[in-house]
């Protein structure tokens, strides 16, 4: 497998199969531009942690890294059934600008061999990320497709508690050098995640909305841009609070963010 | 950026905390600020549309170490924790919103460590009923600070009356909000020296109470929920309802009576036709041994046009930290006695903390000491 940016769209087969397609429910158009961000999500946290197996020394955190990289693309797979349901073809890009970035970001730790950086940025920042944006389209999206998303944010919460733990111990030796590279990290990492939860995408097209950019469109399915911000940087503080970054340091790094 | 944290806490006492204060702005201006000077001025200011979508998902947090000096000598070192209660979501739709803010922003004072702590604005009044509600304590003990709010109310009425030449024992006190810790502590402290108490407030049975209990002490007074009731005019008004937004009209009082707005927010209506009236804020005194912060949050979490001046809520926990006193002593609703308001301005007045001057929206409304010009009050107005 490409573990470097490439598509992997063919693995988890997520070509649109018009035989299961149920009739297109009001807003579809929405979720699929809100589905496409998802599994595109997904499958870059598969290339991570793909990526992440390549660098580990210890053979169990090679299988837990690559467990790790099946999860997610069973969340990719699971996301596009859910977009055939209501008849849309959620198309995904890895390559869009703002995930690229992400990638590259990731990649730079991986070619470091830094492990605990790559830990930091999907654990800590690119997980906070989902765990809150799926947890509120979750109560929000119609049937089945809430029901996936809240599904999916649970399971995505649970899996950072083994990260988490590897990180405590890290910071336990040294914590002004683990805050010293969450902050770098920060700075590369959430200023694109910023761009990306910004209200309006002021740089032009994600690459991964279907036409237009969703984001005004979120208000028609009781959502907006502004909530899913707050709610992942909300989840992201919450984060570096169980890692035992001092709030007061941390509240300064979010509030420095581009809007 | 100002002093840097480091020089105001020595490396023998960092990690100690004296100290905590829990406040919320009552602005969106004021909360504009405050995120202005964690963004650093290199970085352009959040546009108010941006700070009021971003500002309600903010956790409670520190924003800024605090080292409160006494004229004793003393030092205390404390932390100022921003509960980030949106300025307009301090009405009674967010109280279980709110409550867990304050919840959030005490589990953090506890963490911290810190040895008594001071609950600012409405902070104290979702809390003072509910001390049950706060979290574990462990080594931490919690205040309202109400008892030295209402000394520099008392305080700030009485000068006010030496001020316009008025003599407090004929004159009629109209405390709005009567039944709040605030309110009932200045009716007491107040009325053996008035003719006559009216006594307003929305809740009925507690004003029954209220009036009884001072009616037993021989005070003449009335009661009513609706200002229009009352038979007589007031010439002394406290205005210490627990109002989320500058909302209070007044109606019938004496047209040059005095009138304390001891609201946080400000409880006067920018509406409120009051052309003869004297009014002035209350509940408001000055650390005179001075008050550094770190960052640099002068006149941004203190937003008064003299320095060092803070809520006496707030002030009550230094007094108290100041002391090495680290004891509840303000807590629940409606236990505020004279002697309690005697006993914590006396402990804040050995540290150097007094009422501080006073002024309203136009201005200082009392003769400055020579260390105020008025320029420098012009020049902190406009910050």
């Amino acid at each position: 497998m490409n573990t470097s940016g490439g598509n992997i769209e063919r693995v988890v087969g997520l070509e649109r199969s018009p035989m299961e397609c149920t009739s297109a429910p009001l807003n579809a158009l929405i979720w699929e531009d809100v589905l496409a961000q998802a599994i595109t999500g997904e499958l870059l946290a598969a290339m991570n942690y793909t990526s992440l197996s390549e660098i580990c020394d210890d053979p169990a955190e090679v299988a837990d890294a690559l467990e790790h990289a099946e999860i997610e693309r069973g969340h990719a797979a699971r996301f596009a059934a859910e977009a055939r349901k209501i008849g849309v073809n959620a198309a995904n890009n890895v390559g869009a600008k703002h995930w690229k970035r992400l990638r590259e970001a990731f990649l730079r730790c991986v070619a470091e061999r830094d492990f605990i950086g790559c830990l930091i940025v999907q654990e800590i920042m690119l997980e906070s990320f989902a765990v809150a944006s799926y947890a509120r389209v979750g109560r929000v999206a119609p049937g089945s497709l809430g029901k996936t998303f809240s599904t999916i944010a649970a399971e995505e919460e649970e899996h950072v508690d083994h990260a988490m733990a590897i990180l405590r111990a890290e910071r336990a030796l040294d914590a002004q050098r683990l805050d010293d590279k969450v902050y770098r990290l920060h700075l590369d990492v959430m200023s694109t995640l910023a761009q990306m939860l910004a209200k309006e995408c002021k740089d032009g097209h994600c690459e991964v909305c279907h036409n237009s950019c969703v984001k005004p469109a979120l208000f028609d399915v009781s959502l907006s841009a502004a909530e899913l911000r707050g709610a992942s940087l909300r989840q992201y503080l919450k984060a570096l609070d169980m890692l035992g970054v001092p709030g007061e340091v941390t509240l300064t790094w979010v509030t420095q963010l581009p809007v | 950026m100002g002093d840097s944290i480091a020089s105001v806490i020595t490396p023998e006492r960092a990690g100690e905390v004296d100290f905590a204060l829990i406040g919320h702005q009552e602005s969106w201006r004021a909360a504009a600020d405050v995120l202005a000077v964690l963004r650093g001025p290199e970085r352009t200011p959040l546009p108010d549309d941006e700070i009021k979508d971003i500002l309600p998902w903010i956790p409670p947090r520190t924003v800024c170490h605090l080292e409160a000096a006494s004229i004793a000598g003393k030092k205390a070192h404390g932390l100022y924790i921003e509960s980030f209660i949106p300025p307009d979501r301090l009405g009674s739709g967010y109280v279980c919103e709110n409550v867990a803010r304050v919840r959030a922003a005490a589990a953090y004072a506890i963490q911290a460590g810190a040895k008594i702590v001071s609950l600012g604005g409405f902070s104290s009044i979702l809390i003072e009923g509910n001390f049950d509600q706060l979290p574990e304590r462990h080594n931490t003990v919690f205040t309202t600070g109400n008892t030295l709010t209402v000394a520099f109310i008392v305080q700030g009425i009485e000068k006010m009356c030496v001020l316009q030449g008025r003599d407090l024992e004929s004159s009629t006190l109209l405390v709005v909000g009567a039944t709040g810790d605030v309110g009932s502590g200045c009716a007491r402290c107040l009325a053996p020296m008035v003719r006559r108490v009216l006594l307003n407030a929305r809740n009925v049975e507690r004003l029954h109470r209220l009036g009884a209990e001072l009616q037993a002490d021989g005070v003449d007074g009335e009661i009513a929920t609706d200002l229009r009731e009352f038979s007589a005019e007031a010439d002394l008004v406290i205005c210490a309802a627990s109002l989320a937004a500058p909302s209070l009209l007044l109606g019938r009082i004496a047209p040059d009576a005095i009138v304390c707005d001891a609201g946080y927010p400000k409880n006067l209506s920018p509406k409120a036709e009051l052309p003869g009236a004297k009014v002035f804020f209350g509940g408001l005194g000055q650390i005179t041994g001075g008050l550094r912060f770190a960052p640099d949050f002068r006149g941004v979490l203190n937003r008064h046009p003299f320095p060092d001046v803070v809520h006496g809520c707030l002030l009550e926990g230094m007094a108290l930290a100041l002391e090495r006193r680290f004891e509840p002593f303000s807590q629940g609703r409606g236990f505020i006695t004279r002697g309690r308001v005697e006993e914590i301005a006396r402990v804040a007045a050995r540290h150097g903390i007094y009422r501080a001057p006073l002024y309203n929206g136009d201005g200082p409304v009392e003769q400055l000491p020579a260390i105020y010009s008025r320029a420098h009050f012009d020049r902190a107005a406009c910050s």
